[in-house]
This record gives C-alpha cells, sequence and structure tokens, in this order.
C-alpha cells in the first residue's frame, strides 16, 4: 500500500511541477511518518545532508570547472579551426568540423550541453552564413554534442557509477568505441545530407594551413591525454583526474593569454548552480532510498519481472523501451537517479554486467537529450540557432535514428562496449 | 523588491563562487600530498562537506532562477485558472517542505552539540550540518523572490523547461 501511495503521490507532484528534487524528499518524508512515526523526522535533516557528501561525485563540479575554463581559453576555437582545415575540404564540411569538434570536447567535458554550448555558439552561425539551413545547423550541433555523455570523462557516468556501485572507469573505457562509432555514423550522415541538399564545400584543403592550426591547438591536444592517460593509466581516480583537468585547464588557458575572467566567473557560478540542482536530487533519493531499501521494492520488481522472463535479452529490450520513453520526460541526471537504483537488482539478478548497462543507459539518456518536450541539448542548440524546436527535429530523426542504430549495437553485441574492458581491466 | 534580489543573487553567487573554488583547491591539495606520500587526513571529510555546503547554497540560487528540474509540460497544458492554482499548490509543498527541513534542521544542531568532525576534532559537526537549516531558510527566501516571476509565467501560460542540471 505504501509502495503505490509513494508512486502515485511522486507522480502526481512531478506532473504539478513541484521540481522533482522535492518531490522525492516529501514522499520520502510522508512514508517514514507512516512508518515509523514522528520519531523519523530528526533522520531527514541528516540524510539530506550525508547524501549530498557522495565523494565520487565530486568528479561533477570539477570537471564542470575544468569545461568552464577551457571554454574561457579560447581552445573551443582553436579545436575548431583545426578540424575545419583537417575536414572542410568536403562536401558538407563544416557539418563535420561540428562532429569532429564536438568528439574532441567530449573528450574533455563530460557534458552534452556545455558540449553544445562551446561548439554550438561557434559553429551554428558559421554554418547559416555558409548556406546551411538553419534546421539541420542546429539538429547537427545538438545530435553531435550528445556524443560528449558517452565519449569519456561523462557526468551521466558519474552518476550512474555512485548510485550503482560500478567502477567509473571501466565505464568510461567501454564509452570509447561506442561514442567513436556514433561520430562515423554521425558524419556518414551529414556527408549523405550534404550530398542530397547540395550543401557548400568550406575550403581548400592546405597542408600548410592544417600544420598550422595543428601547432596552435597542439597544447589543446594534450588535455585528453593528461586526464584520460592518467584515469586509464590508474595514476589517478576519477576524481583526481578531474582535478588534474581543473590544473590543466587553467595552465593551457595562460598559456594561451585568452583566459576570459569575467565569462570565467559567470560559468563557474551557472557549473555551482548545475552541480547544487543534481547533488539535491542525489540527497533527495538517498533520503527515498533509505525507505525502499526498508520496503524492498526494487528486490520485489526484479523478482516479479524475471518471474516473467530470464532471458537477458528480454528485460534489456523492456529497460530500453523504459529510458526511451523517461527520455522524452526527464533530465538524464533525474532519470539516472530516480531509476537506477529500483532497477539494479533486476539487472543482477538476470546477469546483466553493470558497466554494460551504464552504456545503455547512457545512450538511452544521449537520445533522451534530443527528444522533446524535455531536451536539454536539442533546446539550447534550438535556442542558439533561433529556429523551430519542431523543424529541428524533423531534421535531428535522422541523427536520432544512428544513436538508436548505436544503442541496438551496444545492447546486442556486448563486446563493442565491453571488449577494451576486458582486455584492458578483467 | 528587484533590488534586495540583486543583492540576495549577488551574495548566493559569491557563495557559489566561494566553494567552487574552494573544493578545486582541495581536490588539487589532497592529490598533491597523496601523491607526495603525505597523504593529509582531513581531505576526504572535507571537500564531502564542502560538497554539501556547495549543493545548498547553490539549490537556492537555482530556487531564485527558477533552475531545478521539474516538468512544467503538464500544467502549461491547462487553462488559465487551473495553471495558477497549480503554481499556488505546488509552491505551497516547496514552502511547506522547506519549513519542515528548516524546523528539524535546527532541532539536529542540538542533538549534534558534542559530536566533532573524525579528522578535524576541533571542528564541531554542528557547524557542518548547518548548512541544511541555513539552506532551507536561504531557499525559502530564494523561492519567495522567484514567485511573481512564476505566476506571470502561469498566468501567460509560458512555464519554462530548466535546462540547468542535465548534463
Amino acid at each position: 500500500m505504501n509502495i503505490l501511495f509513494i508512486l502515485v503521490g511522486l507522480l502526481a507532484l512531478i506532473l504539478i511541477n513541484v521540481p522533482i528534487a522535492i518531490a522525492l524528499a516529501i514522499v520520502a518524508v510522508l512514508a517514514m511518518l507512516a512508518t515509523d512515526g514522528i520519531g523519523a523526522l530528526p533522520d531527514l535533516p541528516l540524510v539530506m545532508f550525508s547524501g549530498a557528501t557522495n565523494f565520487p561525485l565530486l568528479a561533477i563540479p570539477l570537471f564542470i570547472l575544468a569545461g568552464a575554463i577551457m571554454n574561457s581559453s579560447g581552445i573551443s576555437r582553436r579545436l575548431i579551426a583545426f578540424a575545419s582545415a583537417l575536414l572542410g575540404f568536403i562536401r558538407g564540411g563544416l557539418a563535420m568540423v561540428v562532429i569532429g569538434a564536438s568528439m574532441f570536447f567530449a573528450e574533455i567535458s563530460g557534458s552534452a550541453v556545455a558540449d553544445v554550448a562551446a561548439i554550438g555558439s561557434i559553429m551554428i552561425p558559421a554554418m547559416t552564413r555558409n548556406g546551411y539551413p538553419k534546421p539541420f545547423a542546429a539538429a547537427v550541433n545538438s545530435s553531435a554534442a550528445s556524443l560528449a555523455i558517452i565519449i569519456p570523462p561523462s557526468i551521466p557516468m558519474i552518476l550512474y557509477g555512485a548510485m550503482s556501485n560500478s567502477s567509473v572507469v571501466q565505464l568510461f573505457v567501454a564509452g570509447i568505441v561506442p561514442g567513436i562509432l556514433g561520430g562515423l555514423a554521425m558524419m556518414a550522415l551529414a556527408y549523405w545530407f550534404a550530398v542530397r541538399h547540395d550543401y557548400p564545400v568550406a575550403e581548400q584543403f592546405q597542408l600548410k594551413r592544417l600544420w598550422s592550426t595543428f601547432k596552435d591547438a597542439a597544447l589543446a591536444f594534450l588535455l585528453p591525454i593528461i586526464i584520460l592517460g592518467g584515469i586509464f593509466g590508474g595514476l589517478v581516480t576519477a576524481t583526481e583526474g578531474a582535478g588534474l583537468a581543473v590544473i590543466a585547464a587553467m595552465g593551457i588557458g595562460f598559456l594561451y593569454r585568452e583566459l576570459n575572467w569575467r565569462h570565467l566567473k559567470r560559468v563557474i557560478i551557472e557549473g555551482g548552480i548545475q552541480t547544487a540542482v543534481v547533488m539535491v536530487l542525489v540527497a533527495s533519493s538517498a533520503l527515498l532510498g533509505t525507505y525502499l531499501t526498508e520496503a524492498q521494492l526494487p528486490q520485489e520488481l526484479a523478482r516479479t519481472i524475471s518471474g516473467w522472463t530470464e532471458n537477458r535479452y528480454a528485460v534489456l529490450a523492456l529497460l530500453n523501451i523504459f529510458f526511451l520513453i523517461i527520455g522524452f520526460f526527464l533530465h538524464s541526471a533525474a532519470a539516472i537517479i530516480l531509476v537506477i537504483p529500483v532497477v539494479m537488482p533486476l539487472v543482477q539478478a538476470v546477469g546483466i554486467d553493470p558497466v554494460h548497462f551504464g552504456l545503455i543507459v547512457t545512450l538511452n539518456l544521449a537520445i533522451g537529450q534530443q527528444t522533446p518536450p524535455v531536451a536539454s541539448v536539442l533546446i539550447t542548440a534550438c535556442s542558439i540557432a533561433k529556429a523551430n524546436v519542431w523543424e529541428v527535429t524533423r531534421v535531428n530523426v535522422y541523427f536520432i535514428i544512428v544513436l538508436l542504430l548505436v544503442l541496438v549495437l551496444v545492447t546486442y553485441v556486448p563486446v563493442v562496449p565491453m571488449g577494451l574492458v576486458h582486455f584492458f581491466y578483467r | 523588491m528587484s533590488r534586495w534580489r540583486v543583492w540576495f543573487e549577488n551574495l548566493l553567487e559569491l557563495i557559489v563562487l566561494v566553494l567552487m573554488v574552494a573544493l578545486a583547491i582541495e581536490v588539487l591539495l589532497g592529490v598533491t600530498y597523496r601523491k607526495l606520500g603525505m597523504s593529509l587526513s582531513w581531505y576526504d571529510e572535507i571537500a564531502s562537506v564542502t560538497l554539501a555546503w556547495l549543493t545548498y547554497y547553490g539549490a537556492a540560487l537555482a530556487a531564485l532562477r527558477g533552475a531545478h528540474i521539474g516538468v512544467p509540460e503538464i500544467v502549461r497544458l491547462m487553462p488559465r485558472p487551473w495553471r495558477v492554482a497549480t503554481v499556488y499548490v505546488s509552491e505551497g509543498f516547496v514552502f511547506a517542505f522547506m519549513i519542515l527541513l528548516a524546523w528539524t534542521g535546527i532541532d539536529v544542531l542540538d542533538v549534534l552539540a558534542t559530536d566533532t568532525l573524525v579528522s578535524l576534532p576541533t571542528v564541531p559537526v554542528s557547524y557542518t550540518q548547518s548548512v541544511i537549516p541555513i539552506g532551507a531558510v536561504l531557499f525559502i527566501i530564494a523561492e519567495a523572490l522567484h514567485f511573481p516571476q512564476q505566476l506571470a509565467e502561469a498566468r501567460a501560460g509560458a512555464l519554462s523547461v530548466t535546462t540547468t542540471g542535465d548534463p
């Protein structure tokens, strides 16, 4: 009865637009009062505090801070210049520049919204100036940005790791091949669009220009080597790697002498807000988690569904559909925090590797960032392009199909995400 | 009202900025000292407490800007009188919860009066835990300052979807 009350209450509060973090906390408090009486109330401030002290999640503000510093130090501009010299001679080359630069930025930032803000704010105006239709420019920037949460480092993977007790480093490694595959498939699609709609060639290929832009961006290329090399090499943890990213970004910012302090201050504050919004959700879910653990709801769900089928591929298909539907209505952080603690016992009961499942969840949420009405990355791209969300979606559907194909591949060919994990860690 | 809002927003921004920078410095110190073989005993505990402080001061700033993750789509589809009524009801839930959190948060400080941090015994737990009642009060003020804007958006049928918090 209490379980039904929690689900209905939570849904009702969310549907009347109570912030999800507070809706979670309210139903948790009511469930605690119903079960343990008023004596449970002192747990409220204690759990809300301890829930926000989750040490591995320290990596989130640090990666956000590193991304903010990089965004304020001219790195995006240099990456785009290099990608343009490398790919700009191909028909529809600017779209490929967007995808290439987004993939590279993804190796540093871990946030798709940060990626679309950094690359899209430069590339969407450049593409429209060069004759690309606004909806296409917004769609390619939006979808390419979602590679940022698949290619390591990735903030949703850090969250998933914390909520499922999985290795964040192994999750990062599992994201490499699917991220690259997704990027290459998007480039092929962009080329098909360019040929079909006769999009322009941006510039002639010049080896001299390629070399000069490479030299200009050489320090930026060191960043992923420092960050990911340190983490994958076991020299630093993911949290420490995030700290290293801050130092490296700061150092490169000073060397480039382009750090814009006013912009930096603003993005640090935005990063603080973003961290807080996610962490309040984490703290509230800890409060509800205390009750759910007592009530054994996740275990009950696992027993019920594994009673229908123990075929892991059928369970994965069910979970994929569930996450795709959730992606229409929830931000990725909220989806992970709400759903992962509930479905993990089921995932383990049918023998799915938690790291493999982490990649599946991340890909689903990357698609969710592109599907309105709740589609943070798409909406950011549309607001930069000043384009209508539904017009952009009509083009973006093709890029979403690419992400869906990668999702199917990752789900049913586990070697795609897990090959490198097994090679290096198991 | 707007002068107070600007002053309040500047104050919260300053706190969030300081906490973000402090957090980065703590982690960097922690990594450096560990690599030098002189691990700082207080690093994990203080960094975690700083993250909790950032969470609740940042949450108040997010409330002031209407940046907490919600689902306004259904409310947006309602007729105007329902939209406005729903905003009052949802805000009522938010205020009620935050008042409860502030009240229980103050109560718990007495219980924790004699406890100290494990790694820094000179720092009382009630000092670090104080962020809960302080954060809750700041959240209430922020929500009250943001409420007129939210009400205006509900009247105009333009309740906005935040992109904050989604990585």
